[in-house]
């Protein structure tokens, strides 16, 4: 088969898959391969990308000496973080605390390799793919919970409390937001969104409050400012971890790109419609640069926001989060599927 | 009631310094604070008994490092009282610009630091900080030095203001003013912010006059006491400037009335930069042997920028019999406990952000 320049193509999973099972092997590790690269540059240029923006928003110049504009920065940081011991506090309930983070990070990347990012470059077409990946997101807070509490220190406790306060009052309305986005595109399949999105417009637009409540709840979600009630730097110390050693922590810091990741494409698959696009340039890019200018935003909101109180965060997300999503899901059903 | 016992400080982000609190926690709503100090103590009232008179400043000065020349200024105007030394014209006027500056500076880190307690991390800190650093800069041209100065002499500065310093100091207040207002309106329009502060830590003006606290957090609580207006010194009397007082008493107000007293405080020190007389603002060279002071006691008191301090010296010829500090800082300490009382877990710092309180004159 002629090597084509869409990389999509290279990694053609209904190619490979409708082969026996070797090329099916074959295919799925070619697959995780291909998303763990771009995943891994995504990442990591928004990690540094945050580190500069913020500098600027607060008049340093951020990371500068190690590689070209500092680029090289955060793998030094890395590569610092690695090389240190590995210390678990004797207060830690030893299994749960050494289980979760490295758990955390595995569920995140299974996310990601779940996502679609081009019409090739997908793992399944899954019929309920969209429901898979919120009941795994739904499991990341849990997994916060038990990492905070494990470790056996107070400033993590109160951050294990925050986590589970804090998941009443944005875990409903992501869920509610969900639930219109799959009855305007008539399925949970995220493939199937998209193709819907094509034949209409955006559903950025065509539900605008779903899609401003659904950004906000995936800041509380994912621990951004101004929802970083669990990682709280001025209250909690590090929150859940104030105790991780230098690995764990690193662990921690690749967890937080991640998320970031996660979200940002999140948003741009059910919101501003995935990898379309004008057709000069692959539908992988498409993706990026739409996931790319969201993270931006989320960096921005951070630059500027001022942390919330818990009890604020629970009135914010019952009075306005779930009216909002309900109000949403209501006039998306009036307006666009009845 | 399930009550956790927890431990903040003295190695905590936001703890100014080093002070430890035990918190008790009622789930989120605090039940105790017992704050813990000493942890900054360098018994610099036992050190100035042992030293001449004028090798003492620089341990005053390092009492309230973010604003060291004001404790330099209160030292100083001690032994000029002790020793009836009148300060001249030019350096009355002078002392006048450099102390409110001095205040601007102070307020600018308090703008920074209370917004990084409130989980704004550092970006109105850095904006503060340049600005601050600006402040510096000017005082850096007229005393010699950016942190600890060491410029107060005996009737006088350790040298004349720099020819143009008045021209530099004008335009940095013209900028100044403008930066007040942007904080002013970046900051206050924000519904976290407000959220945050407005209604939270709130003093009553019985309990802030029972407490005896001073300086702004008093004037945030609607009781009008400014040693500058209620005991002039220098030349406080000579311009118009308002002591502004409000009357909520709670975080919100101790932080609007920072600010309304930066504006103050620029405003002072136009217009005594505009009203400096002719002349030298020098005082007497430091020397070996001091002038026998005739007053045997002798009590200051004044306006620091973050509360009233009374100096009181003994003096004997060489060196202090006793020198006793009551400082701001300590007894506004001591409203944490019925401020936070109540309040949640995250409000604490808040609320310990919004008193200001500098370690190093706490624990003196």
């Amino acid at each position: 088969m002629a090597l084509q320049t869409d990389i999509g193509n290279i990694a053609n999973i209904p190619y490979w898959t409708g082969g026996d099972t070797l090329h099916q092997v074959i295919g799925i590790i070619i697959y995780i391969i291909i998303v763990s690269i771009i995943f891994s540059i995504f990442g990591y240029m928004v990690g540094w990308l945050e580190r500069k923006l913020i500098a600027r928003a607060q008049y340093r110049h951020g990371p500068t000496y190690v590689g070209m504009w500092g680029l090289l920065q955060n793998l030094a940081d890395l590569i610092k973080l690695l090389s240190k011991e590995d210390v678990i506090p004797e207060n830690a309930f030893r299994p749960l605390f050494a289980v979760s983070l490295p758990l955390l990070l595995a569920l995140s990347i299974f996310i990601v390799l779940l996502l679609p990012y081009s019409p090739t470059l997908q793992a399944t077409n899954l019929g309920f793919g969209l429901l898979i990946i919120f009941t795994i997101v739904s499991f990341l807070p849990l997994l916060l919970f038990t990492a905070g509490f494990s470790s056996g220190n107070k400033f993590a406790g109160i951050s294990a409390q925050r986590s589970i306060l804090v998941l009443l009052s944005y875990e409903l309305p992501v869920l509610i937001v969900v639930a219109s986005v799959a009855m305007l595109a008539g399925g949970y399949s995220l493939d199937g969104i998209i193709s819907s999105q094509a034949a209409h417009y955006y559903f950025g637009l065509l539900m605008p409050i779903g899609f401003v409540v659904f950004f906000i709840a995936l800041l509380a979600e994912f621990e951004r400012p101004p929802f970083d009630l669990r990682e709280a730097d001025s209250e909690l110390i590090a929150g859940w971890l104030t105790d991780v050693s230098a690995p764990y922590y690193a662990i921690a810091l690749f967890l937080d790109y991640a998320r970031m990741f996660l979200g940002s494409v999140l948003v741009s698959i059910l919101f501003l419609g995935g990898w379309l696009g004008p057709s000069f340039l692959p539908p992988l890019f498409w993706i990026l640069l739409k996931a790319f200018i969201v993270s931006v935003f989320v960096i921005v909101v951070r630059a500027t926001a001022f942390r919330m109180r818990v009890d604020r965060v629970l009135r914010f997300g019952w009075l306005w989060l779930i009216p909002l999503s309900l109000i949403n899901l209501v006039m998306t059903y009036i307006v666009f599927v009845r | 009631m399930n009550i956790t016992r927890i431990n903040v400080g003295p190695v905590h982000p936001s703890t100014h310094g080093v002070i430890r609190l035990v918190v008790d926690l009622d789930g989120d709503t605090i039940v105790n604070v017992e704050p813990h100090i000493g942890f900054l103590h360098r018994g610099v009232e036992k050190l100035a008994e042992t030293r001449m008179y004028m090798q003492i400043p620089p341990y005053t000065e390092k009492l309230d490092y973010v604003a060291p020349m004001s404790y330099d200024e209160a030292y100083v105007a001690t032994v000029e009282a002790a020793m009836g030394i009148e300060p001249s014209e030019p350096a009355k006027y002078a002392r006048t610009i450099l102390l409110e500056l001095q205040r601007i500076a102070s307020h600018l880190l308090f703008l920074g630091t209370l917004c990084n307690d409130i989980g704004q991390m550092f970006t109105v800190f850095m904006w503060a900080f340049k600005d601050r650093d600006m402040v510096l800069d000017l005082l850096q041209e007229a005393a010699g030095s950016r942190m600890f100065y060491v410029n107060m002499r005996l009737g006088g500065l350790n040298q004349d203001l720099p020819p143009s310093f008045a021209e530099h100091a004008l335009s940095l207040m013209d900028y100044m003013e403008k930066r007040v207002f942007e904080y002013e309106k970046y900051i206050e329009k924000n519904p976290i912010f407000n959220e945050r502060m407005k209604g939270v830590g709130v003093l009553s003006r019985d309990k802030a006059k029972e407490l005896g606290v001073t300086g702004p957090v008093l004037r945030a609580s609607g009781l009008n006491y400014d040693v500058r207006k209620a005991n002039p010194y220098y030349v406080y009397d000579k311009f118009h400037f308002n002591s502004k007082t409000l009357q909520d008493g709670d975080n919100y107000s101790r932080y609007k009335v920072r600010m309304l007293e930066m504006q103050e405080s620029i405003r002072i020190v136009k217009a005594a930069v505009r009203a400096m007389p002719e002349g030298s603002a020098k005082g007497m060279p430091v020397k070996l042997r001091s002038p026998v002071p005739p007053n045997r006691i002798s009590i200051v008191n004044r306006e620091l920028p973050r509360g009233e301090c009374l100096m009181y010296m003994v003096a004997d010829p060489q060196k202090p019999y006793r020198l006793s500090i009551r400082s701001p800082n300590f007894i506004n300490l001591a409203a944490i406990g019925s401020l936070a009382r109540g309040a949640r877990f995250a409000d604490l710092f808040a609320i310990l952000g919004s008193l200001d309180i500098i370690m190093g004159c706490v624990d003196r």
